[in-house]
């Protein structure tokens, strides 16, 4: 080869090169997707599979997924989003979820969904998808929907010689107020107290999740559907007076200002969701789970939400869409069901879901998860959250004192709220 | 290398002026971007309806001022708590820095292990230090336990208004009080001695040593130490939050806990500005307090 074809051909070759890879980037998009979730977490590890499944049919599409903190989660999306560098998509809890639609900051993913036969969007059932959606538009997908349970220590139960959840459930006889004389029964027999708050939260934390479901329990709520506060209504003052007489009274629930962990076995109930499951993976002691205890009304399920959004502005906003429905769709809500609890009807009914768990039996999954589900009504939610939860608090906090007037303190919270549940 | 034309014609001190000036411009460039274009910006956020979540901005005037002032309950508990927080923390923190500082300096026998064990909170890490402080100080565990064996019936410490507060300002004391103790121990050991000699020539007691030669020479660094501290107990977030999350009913949410919520909680940026240009000047207003109080105390600074 000559000094001159070689060079032309070195040349040609750079050129083709050259070309190739400008090509591509034109064309290679990468999708960033915030979520809340441990980097080392199983979880995530399904996930980046299903980008790379997704990768492996569209070669011009990457996938990174982004895990923040839970508590810091919404406050970063936000910032990014006021810094011009939104995330193309990720996940909303449902406390957030009507200030988040009405902001108008979520892509409505109603066309792409409903348009296609293949993704079976009515295989949602309409109550999973109230939050998320405004009249025709859909804001998001739920991926899950996951409902408040029992878990018990069983070896607490049998120290204090008395019927377990289960036992209770068979004899028909799993109400609040078994709950609630389970508990003192274990405070007066062991040095373990006999509830504990969802997460341990209730005094300084999330006590949404602890209230909710003992407030609906009992009949009442914190505020209704059409916003209307219900946190004095007769059936929700009974039920703040029943958590306030096991703390104060039966002293069988874990008071303000005492540390103790349930998972560590420091107490024989507490109130949680699957997901915490995970944490009794290596418990000393052995445990179960149990639906929440029948209420005034019968059963009266609660579930919390999470949902996938695509942000308005991200600039791949299309190509969000279709990944989206890319996990959203039967066979990857089925693979996600392991951890998340699906809103498909679909895969509810099939056998997937109630193996999907090692830690759990299939009867378990079938009658305390799947079959609370169907019937489950979401945690509030409303666009002032924030500001409720601000005047909440300190309002909540007088009423764990031995001797709060019950009636006085939830009236001065609809006080505080009406104003803003009508804003 | 040869100069060009502009910089040849200039005088030498024109030349040492351009030097200066490139030196300090890293640091000024740095100053006007990160920290004097976000205060004036809070200024302007501050007169304007700013929503972070959705972006809608809006110029309103005053009317965060108005609401803050004539109709917010929780803005009046904040700055009482903020005041008080910083009223009992600052004398708490500077008499006993003071007195650490003068004892430690003696020359005596095991006095690098009581540095070692007064410096070590401040190395602590703040999340370490708030969560071993929330077991110690349970409403029947921790140092209520050791109290009920003498007797004691302690309180719930975080869970009442008055203790928390005093909870608070107490942990936070101890965790930040050796910082200043080394600032004080390095004052004194350059103090000169002859003074304090010359006085005990004299029949000088020791507590009057203390007071008439010993304090007044350490006037200027009292007050730096004082603007700082009075300034750090201003912004104490991460330590309230993660002890008490501002409760029980809002007894120890401080105003800059109060700005953060309003601001990465409700997402109104307006508002949360609008609360940091009061923090601003009453940080403003207590260090100019304390720069003309240094004037006219540290006789011996010019």
């Amino acid at each position: 080869m000559s000094h001159k074809k070689y060079a032309l051909s070195v040349v040609f070759t750079l050129l083709f090169l050259a070309l190739t890879l400008t090509a591509n980037a034109q064309d290679t998009i990468n999708l960033r997707y915030t979520l809340w979730i441990a980097a080392d977490s199983p979880q995530l590890a399904l996930f980046n599979e299903m980008g790379a499944e997704y990768t492996a049919l569209n070669p011009n599409v990457t996938v990174t997924f982004e895990p923040i903190p839970f508590v810091d989660y919404q406050s970063d999306v936000t910032l990014q989003l006021a810094g011009n560098n939104p995330p193309d998509m990720g996940w909303i809890v449902e406390g957030a979820a009507r200030s988040w639609v009405e902001s108008g900051i979520l892509a409505d993913l109603g066309p792409a969904l409903k348009g296609s036969d293949e993704y079976n969007f009515a295989d949602f059932s309409e109550s999973s998808l109230g939050l998320w959606t405004e009249g025709e538009a859909v804001y998001g997908i739920p991926f899950s929907t996951s409902p408040f349970i029992v878990l018990y220590n069983s070896d607490l139960f049998a120290a204090a010689g008395i019927p377990t959840p289960a036992e209770l459930i068979a004899e028909d006889n799993w109400t609040w107020e078994t709950f609630a004389s389970s508990a003192k029964a274990i405070v007066d027999a062991t040095d373990a107290y006999g509830v504990q708050s969802v997460d341990a939260a209730l005094y300084t934390g999330n006590f949404w999740a602890t209230l909710i479901p003992i407030l609906r329990g009992f009949g009442g709520d914190a505020w209704t559907d059409d916003n209307v506060c219900a946190f004095n209504t007769p059936e929700s003052v009974a039920a703040l007076q029943y958590i306030h007489t096991m703390i104060f009274t039966d002293e069988s629930m874990v008071p303000p200002g005492t540390e103790v962990d349930f998972y560590a076995g420091g107490a024989a109930m507490t109130l949680g969701q699957l997901s915490r499951v995970n944490r009794l993976a290596d418990a000393s002691f052995e445990w179960s789970i149990a639906p929440l205890p029948k209420g005034a009304n019968g059963d009266q399920p609660v579930v919390g939400q999470a949902a996938m959004v695509v942000f308005n502005n991200g600039s791949n906003r299309e190509t969000a869409i279709d990944f989206l429905a890319f996990l959203t769709k039967e066979e990857n809500v089925a693979r996600l069901a392991a951890f998340f609890p699906p809103a498909r009807q679909s895969v509810l009914a099939s056998d997937v879901i109630i193996e999907s768990n090692p830690l759990i039996p299939a009867d378990l999954m079938q009658t305390v998860v799947v079959d609370q589900i169907q019937n489950g009504r979401v945690l509030p939610s409303s666009a002032q959250f924030p500001r409720i939860e601000l005047v909440t608090r300190p309002l909540l906090d007088e009423l764990w004192v031995a001797d709060a007037d019950v009636q006085l303190i939830a009236d001065s919270i609809c006080d505080s709220i009406t104003p803003l549940l009508n804003r | 290398m040869q100069l060009t034309r502009p910089f040849r014609n200039m005088s030498l001190a024109q030349k040492d002026e351009l030097t200066g000036y490139l030196f300090v411009a890293p640091q000024m460039i740095g100053f006007f971007l990160f920290v004097l274009g976000p205060i004036l910006a809070i200024f302007l956020f501050s007169t304007q309806q700013r929503d972070l979540l959705s972006g809608v901005v809006k110029p309103i005037e005053f009317a965060n001022f108005d609401y803050m002032l004539k109709q917010d309950r929780i803005f009046p508990k904040v700055l009482i708590n903020s005041l008080t927080f910083t009223f009992w923390l600052v004398p708490l923190n500077i008499t006993l820095a003071l007195a650490l500082g003068l004892m430690l300096t003696r020359k005596m026998r095991g006095m690098i292990f009581f540095r070692t064990l007064f410096f070590a909170p401040v190395i602590t890490s703040t999340v370490a230090w708030a969560v071993v402080w929330r077991f110690l100080l349970q409403g029947d565990q921790g140092i209520n336990q050791i109290l009920a064996s003498v007797g004691i019936d302690g309180p719930n410490w975080l869970r009442e208004p008055d203790t928390a507060m005093f909870s608070v300002i107490i942990t936070r004391v101890i965790k930040t009080v050796g910082l200043n103790m080394v600032i004080f121990m390095s004052a004194i050991q350059n103090l000169p001695r002859e003074y304090e000699e010359a006085a005990e020539v004299d029949g000088a007691s020791p507590w009057q040593i203390l007071l008439r030669i010993t304090l007044p020479q350490l006037a200027p660094t009292i007050l730096v130490v004082m603007v700082i501290t009075v300034i750090g107990s201003l912004q104490v977030f991460d330590h309230i939050l993660l002890m008490t999350n501002g409760g029980p009913a809002n007894a120890t949410a401080v105003l800059i806990y109060y700005i953060w919520f309003q601001a990465f909680r409700v997402f109104d940026i307006g508002y949360a500005s609008a609360l940091a240009v009061v923090l601003f000047g009453i940080v403003l207003i207590a260090t100019a307090i304390q720069w003309v109080l240094r004037g006219r105390f540290s006789y011996n600074e010019h």
